[in-house]
Order: structure tokens, then sequence, then C-alpha cells
């Protein structure tokens, strides 16, 4: 987690001109609420979020996740990249447990694996350009607990389809984060090292999608809200 | 115009951007603020002069998904099956975002560009062709996009752009997947080569 004095160092980096932060986040309480109704609506008609239990449990924690990332804005960027930086790690834990369950084909293996070495690769950026800011990266998250905070359900993988519904979430998650994020960042470096991170998700989602019979690009708005 | 010629020439790309109505900068496809290039912060939002420097950059955008709706219908001419299908949900989502820049122009008090009633596409002769030229035009609007989020002055607009881009780059990944390429070539997707 960034210190106080962490954002006032990213508040203090714009080359001796106040950097432009915006003030409340695109993800106002409203917003969150509709879209934990409409989460929940489509879990009641069943739709393609995988095991109902992973799912269902996940819900009330990916709104923590957006609501984070909400609510770090207001005080610079530093406090919303250290948010990004342990959605990353925790990613990158998630994929560690799925490769060691013995679950996957190694068709499936080689991709994951790819996916949680670009996930390493969004994580060193993001401390990078934190660190550049003056802010201090977050505590490295311990283990599946820390998963479990983001999106529930892990421990609960049972089966190759399980892997890939936790996966969606998971990645559908981080997707959301980066898009609440647009509206936080002040530095416009920022803003586009996260579109290009946010845009991979989108290609990892595209790809778990289609590994488990969905449609690989449902929607003309990536958003994170399936 | 050969495809290959097209794609390793700068000069050539260059030359169909503009006369497509895109603006360029190098080989590139930008959205230009009219009031500002300020590349370093955001714009301040709220006043006139953004608004207006917004729909610059959004004209600058529908300009570039026209161009894609022409060129998917143009490629879906040649494709059948699965690979038909997939440019045909492209085409609409590529329409939806066109219709969405539309809107936010309006709400700007802007006046959307129109469609270009023909493009000059390079010859697209096999199917192949077709998704190649859609990964190029799917590149250079995830950059464009890229480079004008910091131009945006709405923190909405920012957000909708970076959710078109999101979606584009995953046409790009299904598009490569089809070439029988990486889906995923790059931890960090720009439209760059």
């Amino acid at each position: 987690m960034a210190s106080a004095s962490a954002s006032d160092s990213a508040s203090a980096s714009c080359g001796g001109e106040p950097c432009v932060v915006i003030a409340d986040g695109a993800a106002s309480s409203a917003e969150v609420a509709e879209f934990e109704r409409d989460r929940r609506e489509l879990l009641r008609r069943g739709f393609g979020l995988g095991g109902a239990a992973i799912a269902a449990a996940s819900i009330p924690l990916l709104w923590s996740v957006r609501s984070a990332f909400a609510e770090a804005g207001g005080t610079g960027d530093a406090p919303i990249m250290a948010k990004a930086i342990n959605l990353e790690r925790v990613t990158i834990i998630a994929y560690d447990s799925v490769l060691a369950g013995g679950l996957l084909t190694p068709a499936l293996s080689g991709v994951l694996r790819r996916f949680r070495a670009q996930e390493q690769e969004h994580a060193d950026a993001l401390i990078t350009s934190l660190t550049s800011l003056g802010g201090i990266p977050p505590a490295p998250p311990k283990g599946v607990a820390d998963v479990d905070k983001v999106v529930e359900g892990l421990r609960d993988v049972r089966t190759r389809a399980d892997v890939l519904s936790f996966l969606i979430e998971l990645e559908t998650a981080g997707v959301a984060a980066y898009f609440d994020a647009h509206a936080k960042f002040g530095e416009a470096k920022l803003l586009q090292l996260g579109a290009s991170i946010m845009a991979n998700e989108g290609q990892h989602l595209a790809v778990l999608r289609r590994a488990s019979g969905q449609e690989p690009v449902p929607n003309a708005f990536e958003t994170g809200q399936t | 115009m050969d495809l290959d010629h097209f794609l390793r020439d700068p000069q050539s790309r260059r030359r169909f951007f503009r006369t497509s109505g895109v603006s360029v900068a190098g080989a590139s496809a930008v959205f230009l603020a009219a009031c500002s290039d300020d590349t370093k912060n955001p714009v301040k939002a709220g006043d006139d002069e953004s608004d207006q420097a917004d729909v610059e950059i959004l004209n600058g955008a529908l300009d570039l998904e026209f161009m894609a709706v022409a060129a998917y219908k143009a490629g879906a001419a040649r494709l059948t099956g699965d690979r038909l299908a997939i440019v045909k949900l492209f085409l609409e989502q590529e329409q939806e975002h066109a219709d969405g820049l539309a809107a936010a122009i309006k709400d700007a008090d802007g006046q959307p560009n129109r469609a270009k009633s023909d493009y000059d596409f390079p010859v697209l002769g096999t199917e192949a062709d077709v998704l190649r030229f859609a990964v190029d035009i799917e590149n250079t609007a995830i950059a464009a996009y890229i480079d004008a989020l910091p131009k945006l002055s709405k923190k909405d607009l920012r957000s909708t752009a970076a959710s078109i881009l999101t979606n584009q780059a995953e046409h790009v990944s299904v598009l490569l997947d089809a070439l029988g390429r990486e889906p995923v070539p790059a931890a960090f997707v720009t439209g760059r080569p």
C-alpha cells in the first residue's frame, strides 16, 4: 500500500507544476451498485460465469476491488498504482496456483505460462513507474488468501472448466479496475501504460473465453462488466 | 496497391490514411486536438475549449472507425465460414464504436464527421490478406487511441476510449489466431510494431 508520503511525492512530481488529478472517480457508488445488480442478474439467469459457487462468492469481492480503485483517487496517482501492482501480483499467484494444479493440458499450460509472464511484466512496469513517482511499492501478497480478497474460489477449482471460469473472472476484474483507473490517473504516461495493460488483459480474456467455449469478444466496449 | 507493399511502405500508409480522412504523424494515425497537443497531462475539463478539443479528437477517431467498418465490409466479401462470422461480428462492433463516438460528439455540441463514400484499400486477394489488413487497421486504431488518451479532457471519454481500444486489442488477438499466429504476442498492447 502506498503511504501518504508516496502520494505527496506523486503530486510533486510533475516538473514543478501541479499534476492534474481528477478528484472524483468514474465508479461512483451508484455506478458500482448498478454493476453489482447487473452481475447478480446475470447470475440469476445462469449466464457464462462458470462455476456458480465461484462467481457468486466473487461478487462482493469484485465490487471491493473496483471500489478500492475508485476510492484511490483524489490524492495522486501513487495509490491507484499500488492497487494495480497488488492486483497484478495477486493474478500472478493465481496463475502459479493453477499451473501447479495438474488440471491443464500441455497446450493450455503453455498459454497460461505466457499470460503469467505477461502479468509479471505488468507488475514490473507498474513498480518502476510508481518508484519513479517517489512512491513505495506495496508489500507483496502472500498467497491464495490474498487472491481471495479479489476473486474467491481458487481453492475450489476442481476441473479445467473451473480453472478457465476462475481466470476469466479474475481477468475481468483486472479489466474493470483499469477501466475505472482511466478516470483517475493524472499523468499521461500512466494513462497510456494503463491502456496498454488493459488491452493485454482483454486479449487474455478473449483467449480464455474461447478456450472455455464462449464468444471471445462479446462486447464492443470492453469495460469488465460482463 | 499490393498489401505487402502497403504494410511495408510508410509513404503508402501515410498517403492511404490521408486520403481516408485520417490524420497522420509519421506513418501512424493520430487524433489531433484542436486546442491542445499537451501530452504530459490530460487537459483540464469543463470549458468550451476542451469540449472543442475533444470533438476534434473524437472526430478523428470516428474517421478511423468508419474506415475500419469499410475495410471489414470489403474484406467480408472474400471470406467464408468461421472467418466470415468473425469479421461480421467485428464489423458490427466497429459500427458500435462509430455510433458511440458520434453520440459523444453531439453531446459535446459538435458535428460528427461523415463516412467517406469509398476508400482506396490495398488489394485483398486472399483470405489471409483480409485478416492481415484487418490486423493493421486495428493496430493503427489502437495506437491512435493510446496517443489520444491524455488529450481527452473528460474522464468518461478516457475510460470509453480505453474500452474501445481494449475491444480492438481483442479483435487483433482473434485475427492473429485465425492467421495461425501467436494471439497475445506482447504484454503491452500499443498497436505499434
